[in-house]
């Protein structure tokens, strides 16, 4: 949407040049009339002159400082600056409906990642899940193995302890039956047996 | 240890001295006797050997002792040596290594024979030849006895034992059943 200053001043402008003729004939007219009453009318014409150059004096100021002010030229920006920020306004509402349909859309992938990431999780536990179960029955089986292991050594162990007990106990009694048994002649036969097998030896 | 060292570096010099003059075995003999009187007279050990008493006193008692014995010579100035170096402690060792040094020298084994009760006269010598004809040495026999071993006998000469004894084959017979060879 463009503006198009320069039309709105020459507007002012010939506002202004026929306020100042109008001015300029009503003084004519009133002077007019004054002379056909036949009165000297000098004086008031004068003063008339003087405040057509009073007013006309006004109008030019006025239109020397608001061109000066540059009013139209601010009230053209202003024009501007309020369509440019209606456009920036329109853009910002296309891009924030932008964004929003982004959203929406990354809200909708996010969830259906949920939903994935839930299930290979859920595939994930389930495996774990089985592993656990898996290692703790090897673990449960190596226990077992490993009890059975040590319950089968401590009865062989038992068993080699009481064997040991009851060979300890057979050989103190075979000591006691044979030292009390011994005779001179066994004594000397066991020596005579000794120094035969140290003979044979050599 | 140590005083193992010294006695067998004095053992030896006295063996040397010995074979210089062919009497090492009246040395040995009076080192035997000198170690025994030692052994035997706590007083007397103690008097000689203690150092908290004067050289010169030590040396008057020994010589005291020694003239009244029947000594070599070398012998009383090897133990007055002894007693110098402040070694007559070690005589004990001493005689123990000069004996197995002279019984090398003599080509002597010495055998300890172990019984639970007396060996018979036969039998001793019957053993002693067998050892002799085992070692091809000349063989000395010391008799001991020991109930412990039941019956049987055990001889040791040097580092080889032979045991014969009832004790010994009812611990083999023990270990050999503990181990599942007699089923």
């Amino acid at each position: 949407m463009t503006r198009r200053p320069y039309r709105s001043g020459k507007f002012l402008f010939l506002v202004v040049i026929m306020l100042t003729v109008s001015v300029l004939f009503c003084g004519f007219v009133m002077a007019a009339g004054d002379s056909a009453h036949g009165q000297d009318r000098s004086g008031d014409l004068k003063d008339l002159l003087y405040r057509f150059i009073n007013f006309a004096l006004l109008v030019i100021i006025l239109f020397v400082v608001l061109r000066k002010v540059g009013i139209k030229q601010f009230f053209v920006s202003r024009s501007e600056e309020i369509s440019k920020r209606l456009e920036g306004l329109k853009s910002g509402k296309e891009e924030a409906e932008k964004r929003y349909r982004d959203l929406e859309k990354r809200l909708q992938e996010f969830e259906e990642k949920k939903k994935d990431i839930i299930a290979q999780f859920k595939a994930e536990g389930l495996a774990e899940k089985d592993r656990i179960l898996d290692e703790a029955r090897s673990r449960v089986n190596q226990i077992l193995e490993q009890a059975e292991a040590t319950v089968q050594q401590e009865i062989q162990a038992a068993r080699d302890r009481l064997k040991g007990d009851v060979l300890t106990l057979a050989t103190r009694q075979a000591e006691e039956i044979i030292a009390r048994e011994m005779t001179e002649n066994d004594q000397n036969t066991l020596v005579n047996d000794f120094i035969e097998r140290v003979g044979k030896a050599h | 240890m140590i005083t193992s060292k010294v006695s067998k570096r004095y053992a030896k010099a006295l063996l040397s001295l010995g074979k210089e003059d062919g009497k090492y075995r009246k040395y040995g003999e009076d080192l035997h006797d000198f170690s025994s009187f030692y052994a035997q007279n706590e007083e007397f050990a103690l008097s000689v050997s203690n150092p908290v008493f004067s050289l010169e006193d030590r040396k008057r008692i020994l010589n005291f002792v020694l003239e009244k014995s029947l000594y070599s010579g070398t012998v009383k100035n090897f133990l007055n040596l002894l007693l110098d170096k402040n070694r007559i402690s070690a005589v004990s060792g001493i005689c123990s290594y000069y004996e197995k040094l002279t019984d090398e020298v003599a080509n002597i084994a010495r055998a300890e024979v172990i019984t639970p009760g007396p060996l018979n006269e036969e039998a001793k010598m019957r053993l002693e030849k067998v050892l002799e004809t085992l070692t091809s040495r000349q063989v000395r026999m010391a008799a001991r006895e020991d109930k412990a071993l039941i019956g049987g006998i055990v001889v040791k000469i040097g580092d080889l034992v032979l045991d014969g004894s009832v004790k010994a084959q009812l611990v083999g017979f023990k270990e050999s059943l503990k181990r599942g060879e007699y089923r």
